[in-house]
């Protein structure tokens, strides 16, 4: 078999990788391999997925023409959908009808849960506490503090029912 | 040549002490973060690369988990210096390219590092030894929220942590697990296994070789998804499901010391024979015949054995580290004679 990036030389090294059922092999020789950091090192490197992800290809949504660009790096939809990667994170504001189905696609979901930074507007300011708190509670839970629990949770209900929406 | 004195010290997270340590081999968390008002790396002018780096340097020095961390300029170094840093698990293949205004800032255990102007303007990574993910994430959630305070991250609620790919978008966290699983590549259960993880919504990665020349039984488990789900549920999910997977290494490994006793003591013993006694070694052949030990540690077959030296051997005898250690570049010839001698010296040590 001849290595699939340089279609030269025979393979030696074979890389499998499964997502979602979806089985992805590569097949390399060995300067390829080492070209792809796949080498004489036992181990795969942590920064494949990016490697292979960068091989799926995104798809142009057919409205967009040339399309605008983005105020804050000037980069249109198209580049980015080309790269695979944003321009800036103004992006994320300047592209949002694109990108919610893109997301959505890609983790199905479109909103965020996780971790929020302490500083910034006074909306985030709140889902931080939410965000502390909710650790706070779990963390109790855990080390069943069942009466800190209690009060972490009525605090809790207390944020969620005044702050938001 | 940089970097002699680091070759000469073992990363902390290779010391082989964690929780299933003879099983998972490291676990690590990533997480990427940019900086609100510069364009992401790909798309930046060295004017802007230059701006990131020295907030994100000035905010290292302030830091009180990063102050004494060693600050590297990457455009600076070799090919073998770069391949070097890949290899512990420093840097990213994307790294090793170079480019100028990109660093990499590691502490002195190299369990907490961090590269700037990669993809993301930070990639921030923890790495500990065993399976401890949850550690893991506790360390790097502390450190991110140091720097958060110093820094100004590009962060919408609705989206989370904003990255260069939106498949890092949201808690741009990727938390992953490093297993050797020699026994259930043996009982050739191995693709089950990693299909099961896959529809677990995890992926599942590995080198592997061709027939009997078992390349790499070393796989690789990590999240998918980065959008729509807290940290920890992300971190307990792969947590959970890499127990299981040692579970069923754990199972295999029984069944194939059932199986056949005399036959696998027979290859961990000439592998040790050969490790012992050869003057020449290719790192190939060397890596193959590790890989059976490491196994033979598991089954027990050898009392007495310590898995830090055969995982330090697994590092120590790429040709990037031979020639760090040696402090200059070294001849196929004469790599095969110091491998062969580094590896006799670290087993006459073990037992
Ligand atoms: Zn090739
Ligand atoms: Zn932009």
């Amino acid at each position: 078999m001849l290595c699939q990036v340089c279609k030269k030389r025979e393979v030696n090294v074979h890389f499998k990788e499964i997502i979602g059922g979806e089985v992805r092999e590569l097949h390399l020789c060995d300067v390829c391999a080492k070209e792809k950091g796949l080498g004489e090192s036992f181990f795969p490197s942590f920064s494949l997925p990016e490697l292979m992800l960068g091989l799926t290809k995104l798809e142009i949504p057919p409205s967009l023409g040339k399309g605008p660009q983005c105020s804050g790096c000037g980069i249109s939809y198209e580049e980015i959908i080309k790269k695979g990667k944003l321009g800036c994170s103004l992006c994320y504001q300047n592209f949002t009808e694109y990108l919610d189905p893109l997301l959505e696609k890609i983790h199905g979901k479109v909103y965020h849960s996780g971790k929020v930074p302490k500083k910034g507007k006074k909306e985030d300011r709140l889902d931080r506490k939410v965000y502390e708190l909710r650790k706070k509670l779990e963390e109790a839970v855990r080390k069943e503090e069942y009466e800190k629990a209690a009060e972490f949770r009525d605090e809790l209900r207390e944020l969620e029912k005044g702050g938001r929406k | 040549m940089k970097f002699q004195a680091m070759a000469n010290v073992t990363s902390r997270w290779l010391k082989g002490d964690g929780p299933e340590a003879g099983i998972v081999f490291s676990c690590r968390v990533r997480l990427a973060r940019n900086l609100e008002g510069f364009p992401f790396p790909l798309w930046a002018e060295e004017s802007k690369l230059k701006g990131v780096s020295e907030k994100i340097i000035d905010a290292i020095e302030k830091s009180k988990y990063l102050k004494n961390a060693h600050i590297i300029d990457v455009a600076e170094l070799s090919s073998t210096e770069r391949r070097f840093l890949l290899e512990r698990h420093l840097i990213s293949v994307e790294f090793t390219k170079g480019g100028r205004y990109r660093f990499l800032a590691t502490e002195k255990e190299e369990m907490l590092s961090l590269m700037i102007n990669e993809e993301d303007h930070l990639r921030l990574q923890t790495i500990f030894s065993g399976l401890q993910l949850m550690e893991t994430w506790r360390l790097i959630d502390r450190v991110d929220d140091e720097l958060e305070e110093m820094l100004d991250y590009a962060f919408l609620p609705r989206y989370g942590y904003l990255t260069a790919c939106p498949t890092n978008t949201g808690t741009g966290m990727r938390a992953s697990c490093m297993l050797h699983l020699p026994a259930l590549v043996a009982v050739r259960k191995i693709n089950d296994i990693l299909k099961g993880i896959s529809q677990l919504g995890l992926v599942a990665r590995g080198l592997y070789g061709e027939g009997t020349e078992a390349q790499g039984e070393f796989f690789q488990v990590s999240n998918q998804l980065t959008l729509g789900l807290k940290e920890e549920e992300i971190i307990d999910h792969v947590e959970k499901v890499t127990h299981q997977v040692v579970e069923q290494e754990k199972r295999a490994r029984e069944a194939l010391l059932k199986r056949n006793v005399i036959e696998i003591k027979n290859e961990v013993g000439r592998a040790y024979g050969i490790l012992t006694g050869a003057h020449l070694i290719s790192s190939q052949e060397a890596l193959d015949l590790l890989s059976k030990l490491r196994l033979g540690i598991g089954l027990e077959l050898l009392p007495g054995f310590n898995i830090q030296i055969l995982n330090e051997l697994f590092f120590l005898i790429t040709p990037a580290q031979l020639q760090i250690r040696e402090g200059r570049e070294l001849t196929p010839l004469s790599r095969d004679q110091l491998r062969a001698k580094l590896i006799r010296e670290k087993l006459s040590k073990v037992r």
